[in-house]
């Protein structure tokens, strides 16, 4: 087993933990226990299975499963992008496998940067969301409970398995899709009209920072990576399912608290996004430094939508200002002294 | 075979078409999968397909569906897919295998065609029970990995996707 998908694991376990502790009526702890337990089995599932084969089976029956289980789309919806997942990185696995020319490599890569962008409903390939819908029974399920693993997983087994000039196209395209997902998930959190459809994409901007971490094959890329990914579980989650009150808290605000909130959101120092951004920053200088330039650009997207975010938290009072400090806290905290987090995953 | 198995799966509505195509993909794959990887595998493909086969045959829409009025597409997908998958299989791949090349593309492309076409838990299922058996026919081209395992869990997931709980207003 990877160590970091472990620590992945048990974050995520942390998230569900949190949401569970803190959820309000609009997130029903029995969907929660459910389908984020459902996540949790197969992200460990995940990450014990010894080949990349059964990591594709285990994705399959999830997705079988969270789909029979419900949500506010149909069964049929919520099977479709499980099922491509799984189909295309079946055939890249399989193009992996066979002889023939070298072009089958790339396409191989092709298959497996395509798979886990569908399986984690990341542009081009994002998943049907409703915002009304309880978030367990959402497709951000993918993004921040099997997600991770998935990913960490299965970066690590490609790139043992794909020949040289494969796995430099493998890492093209993880760059390519992070870029994509940074610009357009920002610029979604930023200009899309609903609050709810602003925090989904917000969740895909970060998670073009991770692949473009994984993407850049130096050590600082994927502790860059860890660290986003730690973000989204215990800053960019438990902040969402927060940000879902009742109306009557929901009133734009823009106190001390808010701003703290979309500073932590938007990655500024010192919280562990910020470290998050530097290695990435450095990774990229490291590889070709006028990606770093475009990663810089990228980053300052991050702004405007993490300020709407904030605003839109509303006002903070009771038990939310409560789970609040504990996650700015431990984002301080991790932003502050993130070793710990990179020696347990030993990257 | 496979691909007569897979293009019924494309082309039938009804649950006797349905587990008709999922028995004769599933058949064909563990045939192909004897020869490389031995009879255990081929057993648990064979075994898995034949049970997620009969328990279709207890669930659906009665009948055997084939070819319902305004199949033409289907048609058209189920015979350009095989050929595409044919031409993948020996003209772009090489080395040995290709029969069971070409049954994996087919039975993984087209039953993944099927479950994205499709509005019916049913049929879904049915497509994604041979999606499973396909990618654990995949794992024995490469002789070096071990496909038991694959073809255990492949074989438990067809065997169990037939037996989910799924209600009709969720599956309109």
């Amino acid at each position: 087993m990877l160590p970091e998908s472990l620590e992945l694991w048990v974050l995520a376990a942390a998230g569900l933990a949190f949401a569970f502790v803190f959820s309000s009526a609009r997130l029903p702890r029995r969907t929660l226990v459910i389908h984020g337990g459902a996540g949790l089995a197969a992200g460990a599932a995940i990450a014990v299975a010894p080949t990349l084969d059964l990591v594709v089976l285990v994705l399959l029956a999830l997705g079988a499963l969270d789909a029979a289980l419900g949500g506010r789309q149909t069964f049929a919806v919520r099977m479709r992008a499980p099922v491509l997942a799984v189909a295309v990185l079946a055939l890249g696995l399989m193009l992996v496998r066979v002889e023939g020319p070298d072009v089958l490599g790339r396409f191989a890569s092709v298959g497996l940067v395509g798979g886990l962008a569908v399986a984690i409903g990341l542009l081009p390939f994002i998943h049907p969301f409703e915002a009304d819908e309880a978030t367990p029974a959402s497709p951000l399920v993918w993004v921040v409970f099997v997600g991770p693993v998935l990913a960490a997983v299965l970066v690590a087994r490609a790139q043992s398995l794909l020949p040289v000039d494969a796995g430099e196209a493998f890492a093209a395209m993880l760059i390519g899709v992070g870029l994509l997902n940074m610009v357009w998930g920002a610029l979604g959190a930023w200009l899309t009209s609903a609050d709810g459809q602003a925090w989904r994409y917000s969740f895909f901007a970060d998670w073009g920072l991770v692949v473009c971490g994984f993407g850049l094959t130096l050590a600082d890329g994927g502790r860059a990576a860890l660290l986003v990914l730690f973000g989204i579980v215990t800053c960019r989650l438990p902040l969402y399912l927060l940000a879902r009150a009742p109306a009557q808290q929901q009133k734009a605000t823009e106190g001390p608290l808010n701003l703290l909130i979309a500073a932590a959101l938007a990655g500024s120092a010192p919280f562990v996004g910020f470290a998050a951004r530097v290695l990435l920053l450095r990774a990229a200088t490291q590889l070709y430094w006028p990606f770093a330039l475009a990663l810089v650009i990228g980053m300052l997207l991050w702004l405007p939508g993490s300020l709407r975010l904030g605003r839109s938290f509303g006002s903070v009072r009771g038990r939310r200002a409560l789970a609040v400090a504990i996650v700015l806290a431990v984002n301080l905290a991790a932003g502050l002294y993130p070793l710990p987090l990179l020696e347990v995953a030993r990257i | 075979m496979v691909w007569i198995g897979a293009a019924l799966l494309v082309l039938a509505d009804g649950k006797r078409g349905l587990a008709l195509g999922t028995a004769l993909a599933a058949a064909g794959l563990a045939v192909l999968t004897w020869v490389d990887a031995g009879p255990v595998t081929a057993l648990l493909i064979g075994t898995g397909g034949l049970l997620a086969a009969a328990r279709r045959l207890m669930t659906g829409v009665s009948g055997w569906g084939v070819m319902p009025p305004g199949s033409t597409p289907r048609i058209i997908l189920s015979v350009a897919g095989g050929l595409v998958a044919l031409w993948i299989a020996l003209g772009v791949m090489g080395g040995p295998g290709a029969a069971l090349r070409f049954s994996v593309l087919t039975a993984v492309g087209l039953a993944v065609a099927r479950v994205l076409s499709s509005g019916v838990a049913e049929v879904q299922l049915s497509a994604a029970s041979v999606v499973a058996l396909g990618i654990a026919a995949a794992a024995t081209i490469d002789p070096s990995t071990s496909s038991l395992w694959p073809s255990l869990v492949a074989a438990v997931i067809a065997a169990g996707m037939g037996w989910l709980p799924v209600s009709a207003r969720r599956a309109a």
